[in-house]
């Protein structure tokens, strides 16, 4: 594993502005020798979101959905039979993505488990590809920076890199955010940034209970282990911390923690965290979670300071209360209107040759900051933003069993 | 699609002809009420921050903006000196002749701008949000001292103050960014993406433009692309107002 330069260690991902000189080039450079406003798509992963996506790509008229890859023959046959993608563009295994790379198509969705996210990123910058990348970008430190990485080098070559968080698209979250930032609920004390949903995963626990030894059942409940998915508070809470480090625009320097696996009896990750995060200033953001039981769902980050309340919902309002309040609104389909506003985005980048990819480096920030945070609820004592970064820990998935 | 590509520079800002002309000192003039009126060229400047500038947001999207006719921007926002001199009643909550005046609604602001051109015999108005930010820029990089140039969050001891008492832009206006927010004529709505000429923004909505960040804001609001949409009627303790005159 590479040793993080001393130098830039300490400034690494640490503001959001780290990445992104702005690169503005010729649409004809962008679109290659085609010269034409049509992008065309390659689908990294077929599941669920995958295909979900995959449709909204397609409904977006600006792109043609060209090839895809999965694992399983089923998934992929699933979205090819939907959008129209021939069999012999569909491709399976581990290694099924590389021959989506080694294609035709201008870009790829990659919406593949987590694990799988920087590499795949990765090798499509380097085969020429643009990158729409879903969240979280990675499970552990190497791979933000494996992130962090490609979309610098996407930028020197031309080419988009997105990731998808819909939070960041949203008008409503925009003002309230830049109101919180420009000082209008005062010096920023304190906040808490809140997951709390039902068992997310309740299929993939049916087929774990089913096969609980099943290599290829185990990459198909991606969600319920830790490699593959980067555990609960990276791969689903990431939404609540991405807006406290949004808010802040800062990384935190420390985390306390603690969590469990309380409610199932598969899998390894847990369904329950909660953190203490120290930001820059002495701002304490306490973070909870937990992906069980019935009666009570909200992702909210609410944000205190000297003269008014930052409160936002990703299902319910979003508004700034104080001596400067801001009525904002409420949130009607962020899941798919965020989606959407990105895929867009996505494509007038390429389109206007805008290769800044200014998602990048927040994105990082704030996978990191999970990271931070789930290193210390592990850990169960006190983790500290320099060591994690200088640690360059790895998670490591099983793979063995399964075909390439 | 085939739209001809901006290409962004270190320097977000050009000005045709020579970079940072704003008139010469003889241009400026000082009204009955004592405002020192800085003639500004026309010129061309790109409005907005580019993607990956620090502290920006998504809304400032960057495009060209030309204006074609020259004007006269006051050096200072109007004090509350300069105010009584003009309208029967002021409320300011922080008091003093050479404070910028605030608490005042953007009508109000208006009725400002018409009561001050019956007395000049001259057309005085809000500058546009093109002409505000193209004169805090001033042909000039981005501030790095913002402490020598601005009251801000940091360094107002939560008040405004008297006008003039920080370094001026290159152009020799002082507090664009900081002691009090300020009003402009604009309509607030999201940038065209395309290049504009004279552009005064949306003909309605439900908020005003307001500009530069005040006694109260954090550094991110102290940047000439920062704006903020703000309801007419509101009548904030940090917002106030700076005049321009056009030209004939």
């Amino acid at each position: 594993m590479q040793k993080p330069n001393d130098t830039t260690r300490r400034e690494f991902l640490t503001t959001a502005a780290a990445i992104g000189a702005p690169l503005l080039v010729s649409p004809r450079t962008a679109f290659g020798s085609q010269a034409s406003s049509r992008v065309t798509l390659g689908v990294l992963g077929c599941g669920g979101r995958g295909t979900w996506i995959a449709e909204l790509f397609q409904k977006h008229g600006g792109y043609e959905i060209r090839a895809a890859a999965d694992y399983f023959q089923d998934r992929v046959d699933n979205l090819g039979a939907k959008l129209q993608v021939p069999p012999e563009r569909r491709h399976t295994g581990l290694d099924g993505y590389k021959k989506v790379l080694a294609g035709d198509v201008d870009a790829v969705a990659i919406e593949s488990p987590p694990y799988f996210h920087p590499i795949q990123a990765r090798e499509a910058v380097e085969a020429g590809k643009h990158v729409y990348l879903a969240k979280p970008v990675a499970v552990d430190v190497p791979g933000c920076r494996t992130v962090e990485e490609s979309g610098r080098k996407a930028a020197e070559k031309q080419k988009a890199f997105l990731v998808d968080f819909q939070t960041r698209t949203d008008p409503l979250y925009r003002e309230a955010v830049k109101r919180a930032q420009y000082g209008d609920i005062g010096r920023i004390v304190c906040g808490e940034a809140t997951y709390f949903c039902g068992p997310t995963f309740d299929e993939q626990i049916k087929w774990v209970t089913e096969k609980p030894n099943d290599p290829e059942v185990r990459l198909r409940a991606w969600g319920l282990d830790r490699a593959l998915s980067g555990d609960v508070i990276t791969e689903q809470n990431i939404h609540a911390l991405d807006v406290a480090s949004w808010v802040l625009d800062a990384a935190p320097l420390r985390a306390v923690g603690t969590g469990g696996r309380r409610a199932r009896s598969v899998g390894t990750c847990w369904d329950q965290w909660a953190v203490i995060f120290t930001f820059p200033k002495d701002v304490v953001v306490s973070f909870a979670s937990k992906q069980l039981g019935q009666g009570w769902d909200d992702i909210c980050c609410r944000i205190y300071g000297t003269e008014g309340t930052l409160d936002t919902h990703y299902f319910g309002e979003v508004s700034i209360r104080g001596k400067l309040p801001y009525r904002g609104g409420k949130m009607t389909a962020l899941y798919q209107d965020g989606a959407v506003a990105n895929i867009a985005a996505f494509h007038d980048s390429i389109a206007r040759g805008d290769f800044s990819n200014p998602t990048v480096a927040p994105s990082v920030r704030s996978n990191l900051t999970t990271i931070l945070g789930r290193t210390a609820a592990l850990r169960g004592a006190p983790a500290t933003w320099d060591e994690m970064i200088a640690a360059n820990e790895t998670l490591t998935a099983d793979l063995s069993g399964l075909r390439s | 699609m085939a739209r001809p590509v901006l290409a962004l520079v270190a320097l977000a800002v050009s000005v045709a002809g020579p970079p940072g002309h704003a008139g010469t000192p003889a241009d400026v003039v000082t009204n009955s009420v004592g405002m020192r009126m800085v003639w500004v060229a026309p010129g061309s400047f790109v409005m907005g921050s580019p993607p990956g500038e620090p502290l920006r947001q998504e809304e400032e999207t960057p495009h060209r903006v030309t204006l074609t006719r020259a004007f006269r921007i006051a050096a200072t926002e109007v004090t509350q000196r300069q105010w009584l001199a003009v309208m029967p009643h002021g409320r300011s909550p922080q008091p003093g002749a050479d404070r910028p005046v605030a608490s005042v609604s953007w009508k109000e602001a208006q009725e400002f701008c018409l009561e001050l051109s019956r007395k000049e015999g001259a057309t005085y108005r809000l500058p546009t949000e093109a002409e505000w930010e193209y004169a805090c820029r001033a042909s000039a990089a981005a501030v790095t001292d913002l402490a020598a140039v601005a009251w801000y969050s940091e360094n107002s001891d939560g008040t405004a103050h008297p006008v003039a008492l920080k370094a001026p832009n290159a152009w020799g206006l002082f507090d664009m960014l900081g002691n009090v927010a300020e009003w402009t004529m604009d309509v607030y709505a999201p940038y065209p993406r395309d290049d504009a000429k004279d552009p005064t923004g949306p003909p309605a909505g439900p908020t005003r433009v307001v500009r530069g960040g005040s006694w109260r804001s954090f550094p991110p609001a102290l940047r000439c692309a920062a704006r903020v949409g703000t309801p007419e009627s509101y009548q904030l303790a940090h917002v106030g107002l700076r005049v321009v005159q056009v030209v004939e």
